[in-house]
């Protein structure tokens, strides 16, 4: 009697007291460090604010804007025209917002000695034309292609840059869940490939030239590095003037998110 | 058979069966051991300077005074690896412009290296990231980014026929004969006087928030999560799991739809885990809008769904449990079947039902797949009891694997991980151990 009393109590409480303000995201891997770390700046800037962040791929996070399920959705990528057309019927008009620029760097293990692939290679490689390191000038060695999960926007910048219309992922090729666990797999297997955001890039695995050009932020900022994309945060319609939402999207464009940005290991919008 | 045949076969079923227990033991040992051993590395550890100075910034921990002479002294120390890096960036001027252009890229490396190593140069803007603001916190950590400052970690792929080898080369014989190279004398000789590593216990890691996805600080808000979702789910599931029980014991006629409702029971305890989680999604959030997004409402109702046929059973069993004369005599006194239950069989069964409610409470403590859609998420503050219910939370089980795999950083917040997973499993543990003690009183009880 007593418990189902409290739980009375507890609900009528959580409907009545609401005064702590709550922003919600979702989405993208890619984009999660750097929302991550907004949010954990807005929150001691804005101590009476809770944010939080969940990182369930691109796709998982335009279904949740779709829904209501979140204020604003992390992805790596547009939205699709299937997504777009399914927002517009339920009345959600998505606006984009661009936080940051990254690069796709194609990532193997340290110990191989490839150095660089042309996009050609790469997507021979991930069709399963090409199977041996040997055959792109490495050692003799079986190449392990990892790749994203089809529910995320790297996977789709991956295929919409490197594969094109028609090229197909091999079907031995693993997917795995999160940028960071494609790093894992690329530096604990040696003759794997992989594709992983720049902010993930660590010593522990090797970035591939491509087409000659090494993926960095200056390679990003000139557009010589041919696996370039965006990364954006979408809401729900523009952001009502003063809204919580709006003065979070703002961090983007200051110094300090920038320098957040930069830190992290992407490349800010003002970067030159 | 003959009587030794049977003595041979009792003996090496013996041997099979001690072997077994061995083996398990073994497995157990091989994976508990470093889970322990590491897990406590996140309680108890060798901090530096940077490490208390961190805690007084962050969590306003330590005493001022002491504080600021041991960072003078560390500063001593580290005087002269930063006056060789101002000599020698005036030296780099006057370089011939061949050999500048060789040292300048390692000399920024050497500089970044360092300053993750001992934190922003002293002068320099500060960075905006918390991880950057300070130096390594740990000893073990720092000598591993000490290394990184005196070597270089490559790759020598000169053997032709095999894959490259990791190769460590001394960053030292390049800058010979300049003004930088007091800083490696002084990284390689002077750390731990730099960094003055002192035991240090952590208790409160359990329930600080954590600071920069988990670069430092503590697990409270995971910790809280867990509980909020443990305790929700028996909230929602033990009434309804205990009035399951005692319909199926007291009330129902044996029949075909009894059987049909119990191999029901029976299968939504075998249903795996992940599709409850999706199940919450599309009813309790999507279906039901119990909240806007993920809740730990949601969570809780999801996990409640998981362990209810366990608490079923187990209060199944504890009312079938309960001797036949107790109920008889409470109906021979005049008392109706209500009062009876109430009154005589609940009470005679309760030890049992809170055995198999506190071992539910360890599965849906240590449960992941039924809160990834439904509660978890890998950044959030802990929330008070009033919000609890429209807010989701971080939870112990999905933001170990959250850190463990896709965090972008995952080798500097190992101790978290371990830390994490200790904690989870000694959690789980606590709440069985609970559940033993509880079943051994009622054993009592009964005899005496």
């Amino acid at each position: 009697m007593k418990k189902s009393l409290l739980l009375v109590g507890l609900i009528a409480g959580v409907m009545t007291v609401n005064a702590e303000q709550k922003l919600v995201m979702d989405g993208s891997t890619t984009v999660g460090p750097i929302a991550k770390a907004f949010a954990e700046y807005y929150m001691r800037e804005n101590p009476g604010v809770n944010i939080t962040v969940s990182e369930s791929g691109s796709g998982n996070g335009a279904k949740a804007l779709l829904n209501g399920s979140c204020d604003i959705a992390n992805l790596s990528r547009d939205l699709k025209d299937a997504e777009k057309a399914a927002m517009k019927e339920k009345g959600v008009e998505p606006c984009k917002h661009v936080v940051a620029f990254d690069a796709l760097p194609v990532i193997v293990h340290p110990s191989n000695r490839v150095k660089g692939l042309t996009i050609d290679q790469v997507r021979d490689i991930y069709t399963g034309k090409i199977t041996n390191w040997k055959e792109v000038g490495g050692s003799d060695r079986k190449i392990v292609v990892i790749s994203r999960d089809t529910n995320s926007g790297t996977f789709e910048t991956f295929m919409h840059l490197v594969m094109g219309e028609d090229a197909k992922i091999k079907e031995s090729a693993e997917y795995t869940g999160s940028n960071g666990a494609v790093r894992q797999r690329v530096q604990m297997t040696k003759g794997a490939i992989g594709y992983a955001g720049l902010g993930f890039v660590d010593r522990s695995v090797k970035p591939l030239s491509i087409n000659g050009i090494e993926p960095s932020a200056d390679t990003v900022v000139d557009k010589t590095y041919p696996l370039a994309r965006e990364l954006y945060m979408f809401t729900k319609g523009t952001p009502a003037k003063g809204s919580l939402v709006e003065k979070f999207l703002d961090l983007m464009k200051t110094e300090k998110g920038e320098e957040i940005v930069e830190e992290i290991g992407f490349v800010p919008l003002g970067a030159k | 058979m003959r009587l030794s045949t049977r003595k041979l076969l009792d003996k090496s079923f013996s041997a099979c069966a001690i072997l077994a227990v061995m083996l398990l033991t073994a497995f157990l040992l091989f994976v508990l051991t470093p889970l322990v051993v590491r897990g406590i590395g996140a309680y108890v550890f060798k901090g530096t300077v940077e490490y208390r100075r961190m805690m007084f910034d962050q969590f306003d921990r330590g005493n001022e005074d002491d504080l600021k002479l041991e960072i003078a002294a560390s500063a001593v120390c580290r005087k002269p690896i930063y006056d060789a890096i101002n000599a020698f960036e005036q030296e780099l001027e006057s370089m011939p412009r061949a050999k500048r252009k060789e040292l300048k890229p390692v000399f920024r490396i050497v500089r970044e290296e360092l300053s993750e190593l001992l934190g922003p140069e002293p002068g320099k803007p500060l960075p905006a990231l918390t991880r950057m603001l300070y130096g390594q916190t740990r000893w073990q950590r720092a000598k591993v980014w000490r290394d990184r400052v005196l070597y270089e970690e490559s790759w020598d792929y000169s053997d032709e026929a095999s894959d490259g080898k990791k190769v460590f080369v001394p960053r030292r014989p390049l800058f010979e004969g300049t003004a930088l190279l007091p800083l490696f004398d002084c990284v390689e000789n002077n750390l731990p006087q730099i960094m003055n590593p002192r035991i240090t216990f952590y208790g409160r890691f359990l329930t600080d928030k954590s600071i920069d996805a988990h670069f430092f600080g503590g697990i409270g808000p995971e910790v809280l999560g867990t509980i909020y979702l443990a305790l929700g789910a028996m909230l929602i599931a033990v009434p309804l799991g205990v009035i399951a029980a005692i319909y199926f014991q007291e009330y129902a006629q044996e029949g075909v739809v009894m059987t049909f409702l119990r191999s029901c029971v029976n299968t939504l305890a075998g249903v795996p885990s992940v599709v409850f989680g999706l199940f919450g999604l599309a009813f309790f959030i999507n279906t039901m809008k119990v909240s806007q997004g993920k809740s730990v409402l949601a969570g809780a109702l999801t996990l409640a769904l998981l362990v209810l046929p366990t608490v079923i059973r187990a209060s199944e069993e504890a009312i079938a449990a309960v001797p036949r004369a107790y109920k008889e005599a409470a109906l021979a006194l005049g008392a109706g079947q209500w009062r009876t239950v109430l009154t005589v069989i609940l009470p005679a069964a309760l030890p049992g039902i809170l055995t198999g409610v506190v071992i539910s409470m360890g599965r849906a403590a240590g449960e992941t797949a039924p809160i990834i859609f439904t509660a978890a998420v890998s950044v959030g503050k802990m929330v008070g009891p009033l919000k609890m219910l429209s807010s989701p939370t971080p939870a112990l089980s999905w933001n170990l694997y959250n850190i463990c795999t896709e965090h972008e950083a995952v080798d500097e917040i190992r101790h978290v991980q371990y830390g994490m997973a200790l904690t989870l499993v000694v959690l789980v543990l606590a709440l069985n151990l609970t559940a033993i003690l509880i079943r051994a009183r009622v054993s009592r009880r009964l005899k005496g």
